[in-house]
């Protein structure tokens, strides 16, 4: 039983962990559709640069990921490559839903091949609304992750627990 | 020239010039087709429609690649006019048959320009880019056997339009390489742009219909917040009639 | 052009090889190499198929439907304001010319006229949509390639026009700003100024492209004789828009039938280009950019005055018929043909989206290429996938 599993980090312990888990991510971006296009501005453009809140994107694979944004409709024939994507990265992981496509189904709602809603899939931590959201309102959404991470109970984690947010 | 649900319209006299190329065209279409050109539509000015049996698809495409310089394919896809049994949802309120009431007359079919007789119709477009014009060709699909002959053979690039036209309408085309998926997964069911294939988000919960004035945030009573929850922002629940 | 040559007997020579195969006595198998469905996200998710002998390819079948979302089922279920919010996504990196021939459809169905305030500012927006989407694409067909700096550039500088987009309609992309007989808003004070000022950056970024990207010796060797269209082969599967023309083959929709825009108003130039292969492609693309900017200073010079809405009824009923429009679209020829029964909501759209025609070409033109040539030439058909699976 190592000491993060049987629960001894704790205090200010846990706290660098977090802070030092939570300024490295490594994002995989999953761009489907519109919002990918956003997704890389926010990544790629000067503007916007997300690698001043410590997350860096373009891992080599997903199994090298810590966070994955899901960004843009995902499509029942689509669905099945997230499910295998979400398995391939290894714990801790967190996943980002970008959009309203991802979120909900979004404008396509009604449509007879679009999930309506990647948390229909796979767990999802954080919701970023928007049609597409703005650049900004990803990096915010980055930033309550890193908010929710910091707060996180590692023990829990580790045993695979709910993670219940309070 | 013939014509049979649908007649031409009259040439008004500054679009003279464009009316007299379409009459042309359509001139030299019946002249090679006779008989299998059953209906027409020309739009003086704007457009020239074409119906043909569905026997005379394919060489209808041969002629007009090699006899009249159509070398440009534009697309191809189908229609489906039989009116849908489940009504036009944007009128849910008027669809829906109250308690105590007698259910209105299932819709009759009705087709658009240059006529038609049967539920499905192909329908195609060609353009000529060198002489700037292009003709719509529109054939009935017969309705025992569903097939139309392929066009491959005159335009190559129809095999993907015809892929798609199979897999949403279910329409065989005689001739076609391989008709299999292009859009939809292997196990899909049921063809998707046909009238009768539900959208089964909007039977489970219809849409609300028409709500000519939208409540204020505030003052919304609970129908109003569930209903708008049903919908998303983006396609604007209650706005649906009003002109911004 | 000695590379055509070669590639021609390369071509034979895959092809002989396929058949003898079966007769060597070392059987080696071909293998099938998946490329997607997932890319860096300017492509989308598109899936090929591809059968290789050793470096060649033998057949490649793409594989799309990945984002298909089922729009012409939708539009069934949607009135016309709504549709034009929808159809914004189809193509996704300019999005305000999707709306345009939608909208120019109904129009025609109506028989309402925009004022001719609205369709100068239509053409304005469709033209810098056409900006931002094909800046886009000289950035990432230079990625694609290899060169990965001009991607930021092309971000970099997206930006200043969606700036100007958003300061008129609101939305960075997906504007949802055409409506049936004109426009919803007019434009805001000053943007005539500064969307002059962001024509210059713009043309200041094509030179930044040219002299980075198109004369660097690789991207040559790369793109140069590699996935040559001929005009013939082009116009049988529906080619459309720069694709075409870097066959040499003078068609622009804006010039021949604009329908109403105001291309008619300005003096500007459709460019061509014989070769086909990739590399004029991309010449013809950067051409066109720069063109885009002048026509865009034409325009701003010479906007009427007026309202920018005629006079249509609050609740869109559309007369019984059917119309097809096409238009000039960043990504090629788009058209919509919508039949309509009176009522609120269309009876059918067929959407004719110009990469499902670009990308029908695709099987023809993979046999025989190397595998590193399959991203060449993909980058340089450029598709969105929104476009194509719709």
């Amino acid at each position: 039983m190592g000491l993060v599993e049987s629960g001894k980090v704790t205090g200010g312990l846990a706290s660098l962990l977090n802070m030092s888990r939570k300024y490295s991510l490594w994002v995989y971006q999953w761009g489907l559709a519109c919002c990918a296009i956003e997704m890389g501005a926010a990544f790629g453009s000067p503007r916007y640069d997300v690698m001043r809140l410590g997350v860096i994107p373009l891992p080599a694979s997903p199994r090298q990921a810590d966070l994955v944004v899901v960004s843009g409709t995902v499509t029942d024939k689509m669905a099945p490559a997230i499910r295998r994507l979400y398995e391939q990265m290894p714990e801790p992981k967190y996943v980002i839903s970008m959009g309203s496509c991802a979120n909900c189904g979004g404008p396509y709602w009604d449509s007879y091949s679009v999930t309506k809603g990647v948390d229909q899939i796979i767990p999802v931590d954080v919701y970023v609304p928007g049609c597409p959201p703005r650049p900004e309102a990803l990096l915010e959404g980055i930033v309550l992750l890193q908010e929710r991470i910091q707060n996180e109970d590692m023990a829990t984690r580790w045993k695979g627990e709910a993670i219940v947010v309070d | 020239m013939s014509s049979t649900d649908t007649p031409t319209e009259e040439t008004p006299t500054e679009e003279a010039a464009t009316d007299s190329a379409r009459e042309a065209m359509l001139e030299q279409l019946s002249g090679e087709l006779g008989d299998a050109l059953v209906g027409s539509h020309l739009e003086p000015g704007i457009d020239l429609t074409v119906r043909v049996t569905a026997a005379a698809w394919a060489d209808t495409a041969a002629f007009l690649k090699t006899g009249m310089g159509f070398a440009y394919f534009n697309f191809l896809s189908a229609i489906d006019w039989m009116p849908s049994p489940f009504g036009r949802d944007m009128d849910s309120q008027v669809d829906i048959t109250l308690e105590g009431t007698e259910a209105k007359p299932a819709e009759e079919m009705t087709w658009g320009l240059a006529g038609g007789e049967t539920r499905f119709q192909v329908f195609a477009r060609v353009n000529d880019i060198v002489k700037h014009r292009a003709v719509t060709i529109k054939a009935d699909v017969p309705e025992d056997s569903l097939t139309v002959p392929s066009w491959v053979g005159a335009y190559a690039g129809s095999n993907w339009h015809e892929r798609e036209a199979w897999e949403m309408f279910g329409i065989n085309f005689e001739g076609h390489p391989g008709l299999r998926h292009i859009y939809l997964p292997g196990e899909f069911e049921g063809n998707p742009l046909r009238k009768d294939y539900p959208l089964l988000a909007r039977r489970v919960k219809p849409w609300p219909g028409i709500v000519d004035v939208e409540a204020m945030p505030g003052d919304d009573d609970e129908t109003d917040s569930a209903e708008a929850a049903a919908g998303d922002a983006s396609t604007d629940p209650a706005d649906a009639g009003s002109q911004q | 052009m000695t590379d055509i040559t070669d590639r021609q007997q390369l071509k034979y020579i895959a092809a002989q090889a396929a058949d003898a195969r079966v007769n060597l006595e070392l059987e080696t198998e071909g293998m099938t190499l998946n490329i997607g469905p997932q890319h860096p996200a300017t492509h989308g998710t598109l899936r090929i198929v591809a059968k290789l002998d050793g470096e060649q390819v033998i057949a490649a079948d793409p594989v799309m439907g990945y984002m298909h979302r089922g729009y012409e089922k939708l539009t069934e279920v949607r009135t016309y304001p709504q549709v034009t919010t929808l159809i914004n996504r189809i193509d996704w990196l300019g999005s305000f010319a999707n709306e345009v021939p939608f909208i120019l459809a109904a129009e025609q169905l109506m028989e309402v006229e925009a004022p001719p305030r609205a369709q100068w500012i239509r053409t304005i927006l469709f033209e810098m949509s056409r900006i931002a989407n094909v800046v886009l694409f000289l950035g990432d067909m230079a990625v694609q390639v290899g060169a990965v700096t001009p991607v930021f550039f092309a971000f970099r500088d997206r930006e200043h026009i969606l700036n100007q987009i958003e300061a008129v309609t609101g939305g960075r992309f997906h504007p949802n700003f055409d409506r049936i007989g004109g426009l919803k808003d007019d434009l805001p004070a000053g943007w005539v100024a500064e969307t002059k000022q962001v024509m210059k950056k713009m043309r200041a970024f094509c030179d930044e492209i040219e002299t980075l990207v198109m004369g660097n010796e690789i991207f040559q060797a790369r793109t140069r004789g590699i996935g040559v269209i001929p005009a013939d082969v082009g116009l049988q599967y529906g080619l459309s828009g720069a694709n075409i023309r870097a066959s040499g083959v003078d068609w622009d929709v804006r010039r021949d039938n604009p329908c109403g825009l105001a291309y008619d108003q300005v003096d500007w130039k459709v460019w061509t280009h014989p070769d086909g292969d990739s590399f004029s492609r991309f010449w013809v693309r950067l051409q066109e950019t720069r063109e885009a900017t002048k026509i865009v200073d034409q325009l701003l010079d010479t906007i009427p005055a007026g309202p920018v809405m005629a006079k249509v009824p609050r609740i869109i009923k559309v007369p019984a018929g059917e119309a097809y429009v096409e238009t000039e679209n960043p990504l090629g020829v788009m058209g919509y043909y919508v039949v309509s029964k009176g009522d609120l909501v269309p009876y059918r759209v067929k959407i004719r989206s110009a990469s499902f025609n670009n990308m029908s070409i695709s099987p023809w033109l993979l046999k025989g290429v190397y595998v590193p040539d399959i991203i060449t030439i993909l980058a340089s058909l450029y598709f969105i996938l929104g476009d194509i699976d719709r």
